[in-house]
């Protein structure tokens, strides 16, 4: 390893552990310690369905903490900002305008990357190495000067993994997965070759899209290298000005991306809100299009099966029959839910016993339960028929390359029992098992946890910003992997942290997890919960003892009394 | 006690103030026309007014100055007091009858019974979800994509078409966008190999929530130092990359000057931007100049606050006909007129210059220097997956924050990462491969530029493009299919307006099948592989026309490519002047 300075402010490229076979495996999927910590996840019960969540709200004085925090941020920042620029020109060159070119980022717009977003930095974009499985090897840096660079020694830790969208384990270096895409590597190369329409096809696209497509119930699917840009050239392939899309407020960006490069008309609803959502359908039919009046052409609603920052759930019932009632078209994205929920996997549709069949598209990402890259589209056949004509990706843009293929074909057949039966049905019951287990054991600490029992995407509040760093960097301390994520991807004062589960932890490393959320959380004063959305609705906070909760969770978390949401 | 005396004294203080008042309102000033008296009690109602005015104003915080206000522009100007209380009022009712444009139902339509509004949505019929009027006539486009079997996307492939109705074996391939080739050496395969033994294959999560591993990073100095820039930023898709890189630096109110040949990515891109976008004709550097004086003047006259963000935008090797931009001037233009430069190198990036450094290796010229936002692929030449943007470290800082493809996607699989640095670093210590395929490029360019050719189809692509793109004469186009390319524009602009859910322009579909039918024939009984340039003509908002497309690569033997360039020139031939489609 080099140690001139100019290499030192370079991620360094970290030579794989020596480590023997076996430790290597365990670090990338725990072994499953006993039968016990599995769970079989059963389809909802409709009278569960509808019910809404109740959301658990802080104290007063946190809000206004939180807001407090906030201004004070602000100002300090302005301060900042004002003798920053009257006494240090030259560091803030950039936001102004020279050589009679304006600024890539004015003052203004940049204020928030660079006053508030840049004092955190040190918690985003942590390089790392080698398999974001059970474990994450996080290459260590040290931040100078207020995070403006990093230096990097060179050394790594090895840290509990909540971080990576890795579902059902399948970031993995050894299994029959990695062997399919290095088969692949071998017999089929690495380039695509270039669009689907002109040379990108290959009987492994045709192969896989025919496996995912039977895997989401429809007749067919078609595939694309990027999961953002699925969505973000799908609706211009069918919709234009004259149709409209009623969208979920908490709906992704690619989606809204997509959705605005179609040209259709767009209206929001509130997150999961299905009577705003009806009286909007039913106002805007009457209405049609603005200034003409004339009705609309289609309407599409446009929700996500599981909300990545939320770990809610799309009230799926309700939506097929408002869609039914009202003539609309469906589309779901299943990003975060495909594989990772349902009794085998196969999503929202599965999960509330809904026919496939129902909703018009099925849309999901082959990043995150498949461990591969990219996206997919599953719809009818003679909507299909139609889509890969219009779909400007299948025409312009590169196809999926042979190894991600080989990994989402064996992925997915793991999942369906075709290779290695009964693996793919560990994977589900362990992330479901693991899933409930940290959600109650979280709530039963007195964290104010959001979404739904089998959630993989477990979003625990933090509020105050300013504990958003310290609770990401005390767990780093702690070697612990987690995400915060804050103000604009939530409202504003809803900063909080994610855990993603993954069937690669043990309920050892749940354990490991809850104690040091626990002790992090008292430190940080982040226990707050007031009991409202959990069971007991005794009007008693939970406040448990943490022994006492991994000592009863582990049997509890299977129980349905013992969620509500 | 105290609080009664200062009642009692306010309101002598009033009184006094409304002696004062009507003092104020009765001398009339001089500027009021004699002409129009101004009746008594008029003047009264408004004394009144004014008393209560100033009687409540006494009562606000504040409100001292505020009659000082009233009172001194009434002095100096009677005509703006009746102005501002009429803008006041306005104002007033403005914002009470907002709640009317909220577009409610019982607002907009006040006269519905519900049993109407039931009766309305019961009889809302909405189109089928996607139009299938035309597919039938256009299934063949399906049927006739080739579905390589059980092979890498070699020079030699095996493949069917139809849902395997059709097969093929041996057929030489002349469509691969892998235009170097490196990606399929042994060395870049085995690296590929040990990257997913070691880092299996997705990175399972986007850049911000440790994504990015040691493998990006490097592939991001790589490239910056390759090119010659301060900074590269990874993408998952190169079709995603303008689209979002760019929006993320325009605001409403920014400028855009587009070349009018862009591909569909960046015309995503200039919708995306939100701001106003001019175009320039294709490759015509006056034009630009004509445009960009125009601009600035304007711009003069209009003494905005801030020096908006101003962009040309255009691409290295045109994807729609594989000519050059001319970056010297180009260069030179946005200098002169303190424009930003962004190119989009998709098809240029390890094709151009003598060592594939892209267009401004082409020019010799700096990179850093003459463009200042890189639009690359590790898709196409570099034979890996994935894209790229290259510029200066304050623009690829702030992209990381703003560009939604960027902070809202799953980083690229590491083992891609590490295939396009390889082939990188045999590229930086090897030019061979780009210069043999630069020789194979000019080569078959010649002899499609023969003039008893060009009669038949034109060469729009330059000699040093490895993509060949063929088009049909003007004067064929209308002898055969009767329209033309700026018809076809016209019309088919004229059908996006419109939001006609068909979108079939019959000469141009007969036209595409004319096309495809030379593909067929050469892949039937030759062969040899080539495709029509695949394009989504209802998505299109530029001047485009159908091509052909002969794609070089450097793997290929010249022999072979001589001889069936020659077979594809015979063939082409044979179609355009065979009388069948007249
Ligand atoms: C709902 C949703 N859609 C699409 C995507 C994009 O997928 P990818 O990361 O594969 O580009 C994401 C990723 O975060 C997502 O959450």
């Amino acid at each position: 390893m080099s140690s001139t300075p100019a290499t030192n402010i370079r991620v360094p490229m970290i030579p794989p552990d020596d480590l023997p076979r076996s430790v290597k495996q365990e670090n990338e999927y725990g072994r499953l310690e006993s039968e016990e910590h599995l769970y079989q996840v059963k389809p909802m019960k409709r009278s569960n369905q509808m019910e809404k969540p109740i959301v658990d709200t802080p104290p007063y004085y946190i809000s206004l903490i939180t807001y407090l925090n906030y201004l004070i941020l602000i100002i300090l920042g302005h301060i900042h900002d004002f003798l920053g620029m009257k006494f240090q020109k030259d560091k803030h060159a950039d936001v102004f305008e020279h050589d009679g070119l304006a600024p890539w980022y004015s003052k203004f717009e940049s204020f928030f990357a660079r006053r508030m977003k840049k004092r955190i930095d040190d918690c985003f974009s942590r390089p790392a190495t080698g398999v974001p499985g059970r474990f994450i090897r996080c290459i260590d840096r040290i931040s100078h000067d207020l995070n403006n660079y990093f230096t990097y020694p060179g050394t790594t830790s090895m840290c509990l993994n909540l971080s990576s969208y890795n579902y059902l384990g399948f970031a993995q270096s050894e299994g029959q997965c990695t062997d399919a895409a290095i088969k692949c590597v071998e017999e089929y190369g690495l380039h695509c070759g270039g669009p689907r329409t002109q040379i990108g096809s290959s009987n492994l696209h045709i192969q896989a899209e025919q496996l995912i497509a039977r895997f989401v119930g429809k007749d067919e699917a078609m595939l694309f290298s990027m999961g953002y840009g699925t969505n973000a050239n799908f609706f211009n392939a069918f919709l234009d000005s004259k149709c409209l899309i009623i969208s979920d407020e908490l709906n992704h960006t690619s989606i809204r991306t997509g959705v605005r490069s179609s040209g259709a008309a767009v209206r929001a609803f509130k997150h999961n809100d299905m009577d705003e959502l009806e009286k909007l359908i039913r106002e805007q039919i009457v209405l049609g299009q603005p200034k003409t009046n004339r009705p609309w052409k289609k309407i599409l609603i446009v929700v996500e099966g599981l909300y990545s920052m939320e770990g809610t759930l799309c009230n799926l019932p309700k939506l097929v029959e408002l869609k039914k009632k009202y003539k609309c078209y469906l589309f779901v994205d299943e990003a975060h839910s495909i594989g990772a929920m349902g009794p085998t996997g196969r999503g929202v549709c599965e999960l509330f016993d809904i026919n496939p069949k129902e909703v018009d598209f099925l849309m999901g990402t082959l990043t995150k339960s498949f461990g591969a890259a990219g996206g997919y589209i599953a719809a009818d056949k003679w909507i299909m028929d139609r889509l890969r004509m219009d779909i400007t990706t299948a025409s312009y843009a590169e196809s999926v390359p042979p190894p991600v293929l080989g990994q989402v074909i064996s992925s997915l057949m793991t999942i369906t029992g075709e290779l290695n039966p009964g693996e793919g049905k560990e994977r589900l019951q362990r992330i479901a098992f693991n899933s409930r287990y940290l959600r109650l054991g979280l709530q039963r600490l007195g964290f104010i946890v959001y979404g739904c029992p089998d959630s993989p995407v477990i979003p625990m509040l933090l509020y105050c910003p300013s504990k958003m760093p310290a609770f990401s960097r005390m767990m780093l301390q702690r070697k612990i992997a987690v995400v915060i994520v804050a103000y604009p991807a939530t409202p504003l004062i809803e900063s909080r942290v994610r855990f993603c589960m993954s069937s690669a932890l043990t309920k050892e490393d749940l354990d490991y997890l809850l104690r040091h959320v626990s002790e992090v959380g008292d430190k940080l004063c982040l226990k707050l919960s007031s009991g409202k959305a959990g069971v007991p609705q005794d009007g008693i906070p939970p406040r448990w003892d943490v022994e006492d909760v991994i000592a009863r969770t582990g049997e509890d978390c299977k129980d349905d009394r013992f969620f509500r949401v | 006690m105290v609080s009664t005396r200062a009642v009692a004294s306010e309101q002598i203080y009033s009184r006094q103030a409304l002696r004062e008042g009507i003092v104020a309102m009765s001398k009339i000033p001089e500027v009021l026309p004699r002409s129009i008296p101004i009746p008594e009690f008029v003047i009264e109602a408004c004394s009144y007014v004014w008393y209560h005015f100033i009687a409540v104003m006494r009562w606000l915080p504040g409100g001292r100055y505020i009659i000082e206000y009233v009172r001194k522009s009434h002095q100096d100007d009677p005509y703006r007091t009746i102005v501002e209380i009429l803008l006041i009022i306005y104002g007033i009712i403005y914002y009470f009858s907002k709640p009317q444009q909220k577009k409610s139902l019982q607002r907009s339509k006040p006269n519905l019974t519900p049993k109407e509004i039931d009766a309305l949505i019961e009889e809302w019929v909405p189109e089928p979800i996607v139009d299938t009027m035309v597919l039938e006539e256009q299934r063949w486009r399906l049927a006739k994509i080739p579905v390589i079997q059980h092979s890498g996307i070699n020079n030699r492939v095996n493949l069917t078409r139809n849902n395997g109705a059709e097969s093929f074996s041996n057929v030489l391939n002349l469509c691969s966008n892998n235009f170097l080739q490196l990606s399929s050496t042994p060395e870049v395969l085995e690296e590929a190999r040990k990257i997913i033994k070691n880092y299996g294959v997705g990175a399972c999560g986007p850049a911000g929530f440790y994504g990015n591993q040691d493998v990006h990073f490097n592939l991001e100095y790589e490239l910056a130092d390759f090119f010659g820039t301060e900074a590269a930023v990874l993408y998952g898709q190169d079709f995603c990359v303008a689209p979002s890189a760019i929006p993320a630096f325009t605001k409403r109110g920014d400028l855009i000057v587009a070349d009018n040949h862009v591909s569909l990515s960046v015309q995503n891109a200039l919708q995306l931007s939100r701001s106003t976008v001019y175009y320039f004709d294709h490759n015509d550097m006056e034009s630009l100049e004509n445009l960009l004086i125009d601009i600035t003047e304007s711009e003069k006259a209009e003494h905005l606050p801030a020096t908006p963000r101003k962009f040309i935008v255009t691409e290295g090797l045109f994807h729609n006909s594989g000519d050059i931009a001319n970056l010297p001037k180009l260069t030179a233009l946005k200098l002169k007129y303190k424009f930003r430069l962004v190119v989009d190198e998709t098809f240029s990036i390890g094709v151009l210059g003598s060592t594939g450094r892209g267009i401004a290796e082409h020019f010799n010229m700096e990179r850093s220097k003459s463009i200042d936002m890189t639009v690359g692929s590790l898709a196409t030449a570099l034979g890996s997956s994935g894209a790229f943007v290259l510029g200066d470290k304050v623009m690829a800082h702030h992209q990381r924050i703003g560009s939604n493809a960027y902070c809202f996607s799953a980083s690229l699989p590491p083992y891609a990462i590490k295939a396009a640095d390889k082939v990188l670093e045999i590229m930086n210590n090897d030019n061979s491969t780009v210069q043999l395929l630069q020789k194979l490029s000019k080569q078959v360019h010649q002899m499609f530029s023969e003039p008893t050719f060009s009669k038949a189809m034109i060469l729009t692509s330059s000699p040093f493009s490895p993509v060949i793109h063929l088009q049909l004469t003007p004067e064929l186009r209308t002898k055969k299919f009767n329209y033309s390319k700026e018809g076809l524009f016209e019309t088919n602009s004229d059908l996006q307006k419109k939001c006609n859910s068909v979108k079939f322009i019959e000469p141009y579909e007969k036209e595409e099948i004319f096309l495809q039918n030379i593909v067929d024939d050469l892949l039937q009984n030759d062969s040899i592989l080539i495709t029509r340039n695949t394009i989504v003509l209802k998505n299109e908002t530029l001047p485009i026309a159908p091509s052909l497309k002969i794609c070089i690569n450097s793997g290929l033997d010249e022999r072979e490519i001589e001889s069936a360039c020659d077979i594809i020139k015979t063939k082409i031939f044979e179609h355009c002047y065979s009388d069948s489609h007249n």
